[in-house]
């Protein structure tokens, strides 16, 4: 079976059959990302030694907070991803470029263009406009590196724009950990009681929670969207895709340069809460703007991969309603739950395992169908579990609505947040 | 040239700019900040180190750009005199002076080689701010310390320098720390 749909306008570009991750191993950008992989770790390394040497209690419970802080990112950035994964290879060594090179880099740079921006105009400009000048330039041009990076080792896994948010979204999720992980450290510093957690924590919630709703990960998704745009869209002409490029990675710069900057710093007068709703103003168009195009790709994407299995026109592969289920997670948990409340967790593990099959189906047919009866078996063997279990169509309940009690638990935990975010705030004296 | 070799060489080439742009913004950045120094004259009259402290530089004083950041809630100035290093450290802080004071010591103390030397005395600034100095050491270098804390601020002062440069400049330096002001001075 091959995909007639992959042609050159199409805004996916499968793998091409054949492709191999050893190929990568040939390239010499891969080599030379080993070198500065390698060199990162070295000193980030010298940080971290430092830092578990002068606080160790602190330092942990910050390696700790902030690795867990990573896990819910993940689950997510795997979900928008769930029709067509990205090898967990690659999306490591995006993580590992964001933390390990993007990180140690853009310390030296941000250092440097801070100190020459206090010398050339005065030390007032550099505390106040420094962070809004060094960092959205010099920290997204090295993640919106760590992109460019996977797109020389393995071209041809950037098959859409959606894969190239969410490598962006891994590189500004390994950047994000390490350099919350230094601050957190450098707060135990700065309050000069030894080696205490509560400075640890109070950043973690500071820098965690607010900062990380709409910052590093956002911005690199934004930027490494726009790389991938100038990849895929090969239809388009050279000049537009590469200004599209630079200006989803302008735009990156403009949204961190919003957040950096000193305006609405004290709040409008009013205190932490004041601070608390001047970050919301700042945050939430740059959380608007790139949940709308990740959306918009994302719906590219399922466009692309469910139009190959509709193709086969095989109810035992996917019906319609399965297809419009694939199409989003909440759809997708909407139907494992259904088949939980009516098959007990065994029907919920095989929706779940019915959804991963018909996923890899979809995409092997995309990329020459090399693999096709074996994925086409593995999606006819769930389906007879799920007719076993009287359970044959893995979709949502009829009538299916949003859950509103979703609704109501997500404003009640985003108010808790926020008011664990205030009191941060307070903690840290307003700033 | 075939296209293997064609495209290996175009992905080494990029693989080439893209480590060129980590160097140069890892390395060639701080390589031209180097470059530049960083002591400017110190301003004439009282500066502002901080949230709302101030002092007056000593005569002749330079001001290190780079270690000197003032801002809203706290606040870093270093002066320098010849070898001398004179800081001025603001932060906030909810404790007694003689909390501050030990914490400033702690601070001293935690480096390598660096030993707090005789007692502790209380000084009071010209605006009448009581405070604690005393003297450190450290590997070829003699100190000086004090602290003063008003308005929940803390201000550290430090000052580093060798034996002889440290002692013809400390009348002068003394006379920048009593003018240690946490509030609005008139001019």
């Amino acid at each position: 079976m091959t995909s007639e749909r992959s042609a050159a306008s199409a805004p996916v570009q499968p793998t091409p059959v054949g492709a191999r991750q050893r190929y990568s191993f040939e390239l010499p950008a891969f080599w030379l990302l080993v070198g500065l992989l390698a060199v990162g770790a070295w000193q980030l390394g010298k940080v971290f030694g430092a830092a578990f040497q002068q606080f160790p209690m602190a330092s942990a419970v910050a390696a700790v907070l902030f690795g867990l802080y990573a896990v819910p990112f993940v689950i997510f950035a795997r979900s928008v991803d769930f029709l067509e994964k990205e090898p967990a290879a690659l999306v490591a060594t995006a993580a590992a470029w964001g933390g390990l090179v993007a990180t140690t880099t853009a310390i030296a740079g941000n250092g440097a263009v801070r100190d020459l921006l206090a010398k050339e105009v005065s030390p007032a400009f550099a505390t106040t406009w420094g962070p809004a000048i060094a960092a959205p330039f010099i920290e997204e041009i090295l993640k919106t590196l760590g992109v460019v990076i996977v797109v020389l080792i393995a071209r041809r896994q950037i098959n859409s724009v959606l894969d190239g948010a969410v490598y962006g979204a891994f590189v500004g999720l390994g950047f994000q950990v390490v350099e919350d992980f230094i601050y957190a450290v450098n707060a135990v510093g700065i309050a000069g009681r030894g080696d205490q957690a509560g400075p640890v924590i109070v950043t973690f919630f500071l820098r965690g929670f607010l900062a990380g709703l709409w910052s590093h990960t956002l911005f690199s998704a934004l930027a490494g969207a726009g790389v991938a745009y100038f990849v895929v869209r090969r239809n388009r002409s050279r000049s537009r895709r590469l200004t599209v490029a630079i200006l989803a990675v302008a735009g990156a710069m403009a949204f961190h340069f919003i957040w950096n900057s000193p305006l609405l710093a004290d709040g409008f007068g009013y205190g932490a809460w004041g601070i608390l709703l001047a970050l919301l103003i700042k945050g939430i168009p740059a959380l608007l703007l790139i949940y709308l195009l990740v959306r918009a790709a994302r719906g590219q994407e399922a466009d692309f991969y469910l139009g190959e299995l509709a193709a086969l026109a095989d109810p035992n592969i996917a019906t319609p309603r399965e297809l419009a289920v694939l199409r989003t997670g909440s759809k997708r948990m909407a139907a494992r739950r259904y088949a939980y409340a009516r098959c007990g967790r065994p029907g919920r593990t095989a929706v779940r395992d019915l959804q991963r099959a018909q996923a890899k189906l979809a995409v092997d047919i995309s990329r020459g169908g090399e693999n096709y009866e074996a994925c086409r078996n593995q999606v006819l063997a769930v389906r007879a579990k799920l007719i076993a279990f009287g359970h044959p169509d893995a979709t949502t309940p009829p009538g299916h609505r949003r859950n509103p009690w979703g609704v109501v638990i997500g404003v009640a935990t985003a108010a808790v947040v926020a008011i664990l975010v205030a009191v941060a705030i307070n903690a840290l004296g307003g700033r | 040239m075939g296209l293997g070799a064609k495209r290996l060489l175009l992905n080494l080439l990029a693989g080439i700019a893209v480590v060129t742009t980590v160097a140069v913004i890892g390395i060639g950045l701080p390589a031209i900040n180097d470059a530049i120094p960083a002591a400017r004259p110190a301003p004439a009259g009282r500066y502002s180190v901080g949230a709302g402290v101030s002092i007056v530089p000593p005569p002749g004083a330079g001001l290190d750009a780079t270690k000197t950041r003032p801002g809203p809630l706290n606040g870093t100035a270093l002066f320098v005199l010849g070898s001398v290093r004179y800081a001025v450290v603001v932060t906030p802080f909810d404790g007694t002076l003689a909390q501050a004071a030990e914490r400033l010591r702690a601070k001293i103390s935690a480096n390598a080689g660096y030993q707090v030397i005789g007692g502790k005395r209380p000084i009071r600034t010209t605006s009448g701010v009581l405070g604690q100095e005393g003297a450190y050491s450290s590997p070829g270098r003699d100190g000086r310390y004090a602290v003063f804390l008003a308005n929940g601020l803390d201000a550290e002062v430090t000052v580093a320098g060798n034996g002889v440069e440290l002692h013809d400049v400390m009348p002068v330096v003394q006379a920048s720390i009593m003018t240690l002001s946490f509030g609005k001075e008139p001019q």
